[in-house]
């Protein structure tokens, strides 16, 4: 397993924003699904090592982050793309997605196959010597992306990747979460029911700091069969229907 | 057209590459422009004369200004991806602190020469080295963007120091070392202490990102 949490929490002053989550990921793509405040950033940001939890389990990549030194070797081998990734604008693409491939410590003599690689994955080769500047809002998701998978990431955590997409680049983008998720254990927070449904072997839906269901989108598909669940789509009843569970 | 032929290979070595665009994303082609132009109006402005009072205080404000620039420059755009990327960005901050800081002291210095700076070179250094400190901690509290309040409170500070050696009862206290003798070894002693855990501060932990918490 990639990723492995007991009873994990964190807490912002009295706010508890991830409540006793325990949460095992190998290799695959997995979709956190929640209401706005469901901790689903927190929990990313403590998957990322930005933030430590404040009580509870946690191993990344078999490693403890709470070791420096370990905390070290995850770093190298993870991508994470955060909600508001920010940009210095005079950077060209290639040398942004360079900028983190070095600091990542890819290996010198592959990082100019590792930046193409990346870029070219993210649909962004006719940009490459684009400033960051003259992008559009989809096209900095993607290089925000790229730098996220320049190293390879065996974890790679992406919190609501597909905000600013149009409907043709997320279907690109499920494709490629597909393809990452064949090696990588990719954790991808969202609002949008359907990227789950289209890209993720698994679900995970947090309420209030909790994890309230963990299994595959068909399985949460059924939880809102035959009930009054609110929604357009099967997924989207059975998303309301655990929420109202959860709730009730 | 491909990734390959809008990306060179490139026979620079990797470390130089980084550090080159490290020093792109804080801006510091812009700061030692910043901190040139300082220098260039204290060596226009020590042509004039000064009484003793404001002869003290004018490089201080020059200084302040060079210390807020070095605080603004530890800022960087990429907030929390860059943090947990690796290892190298504690170094990569440290050379960028120290360069700056460098390049303000031998600028301010150069602008000093062969005129009457008043508390000399020594003192010079002494100010900016503590002044510096002071502006990366505000940066690791509150904020690149906000570096230069700290720098700008103690210029305050120091002001009101030496404005007490004319009208007593005098500060003496070492800690507002505007107002000590250059060849004071307390006063260098605290500018030179505020200026290392600033930049072990700066280096370690970083100017504060207003979007996210801090690191361990």
């Amino acid at each position: 397993m990639n990723v492995v949490t007991a009873d994990l929490t964190r807490r912002f002053g009295r706010t508890v924003a991830v409540a006793g989550v325990t949460l095992d990921a190998g290799p695959g793509v997995v979709g956190l699904l929640g209401p706005n405040g469901a901790g689903k950033t927190s929990l990313l940001r403590v998957l990322a090592t930005v933030i430590p939890p404040s009580s509870g389990r946690i191993r990344l990549l078999g490693q403890d982050p709470g070791s420096y030194r370990q905390r070290r070797q995850i770093r190298r081998r993870l991508g994470y793309v955060p909600q508001n990734l920010g940009f210095y604008p005079g950077f060209t693409v290639v040398e942004f997605v360079e900028y983190f491939a070095l600091l990542k410590e890819v290996p010198p003599a592959v990082v100019h196959r590792a930046v193409a690689s990346a870029v070219e994955r993210v649909d962004l080769g006719d940009k490459a010597k684009a400033k960051l500047r003259t992008l559009s809002g989809g096209m900095l998701r993607r290089v925000g992306i790229a730098q996220a998978i320049v190293n390879e990431p065996e974890l790679l955590l992406l919190d609501e990747p597909t905000a600013g997409l149009d409907p043709e680049q997320r279907v690109a983008f499920r494709a490629l979460l597909r393809d990452l998720g064949q090696r990588a254990t990719v954790i991808v927070s969202t609002h949008l029911v359907e990227d789950v449904g289209a890209a993720c072997g698994r679900v995970s839906l947090m309420d209030k700091g909790r994890i309230v269901f963990q299994g595959t989108p068909d399985e949460l598909t059924a939880r809102g069969e035959g009930t009054a669940a609110a929604g357009d789509a099967p997924l989207e009843r059975g998303y309301s229907a655990v929420l109202a569970a959860a709730r009730s | 057209m491909t990734v390959g032929t809008a990306y060179p290979e490139t026979t620079v070595p990797a470390l130089l590459r980084l550090a080159r665009l490290h020093l792109t994303s804080r801006r510091v082609p812009a700061a030692l422009a910043a901190i040139v132009a300082c220098a260039v109006v204290l060596r226009i402005a020590l042509h004039w004369r000064w009484n003793a009072y404001g002869a003290f205080q004018l490089p201080l404000i020059f200084e302040a200004g060079c210390a807020a620039v070095i605080a603004t420059a530890s800022t960087g755009p990429f907030g929390e991806p860059e943090r947990v990327a690796g290892r190298w960005l504690p170094l990569l901050r440290l050379a960028t602190t120290l360069t700056l800081t460098a390049v303000a002291a031998g600028a301010l210095a150069a602008a000093g020469l062969g005129t009457d700076l008043a508390g000399g070179t020594g003192g010079l250094l002494r100010n900016l080295a503590g002044l510096t400190g002071i502006a990366l901690l505000c940066a690791v509290f509150f904020g690149g963007a906000l570096g230069w309040t700290g720098s700008t409170a103690y210029l305050v500070i120091a002001t009101y120091g030496l404005y007490t050696q004319w009208h007593g009862p005098a500060l003496t206290t070492p800690w507002i070392w505007p107002a000590r003798p250059s060849a004071d070894i307390g006063a260098a002693l605290c500018a030179g202490l505020v200026f290392l855990v600033g930049v072990a501060a700066i280096a370690f932990r970083g100017a504060r990102d207003a979007s996210s918490d801090r690191d361990t």
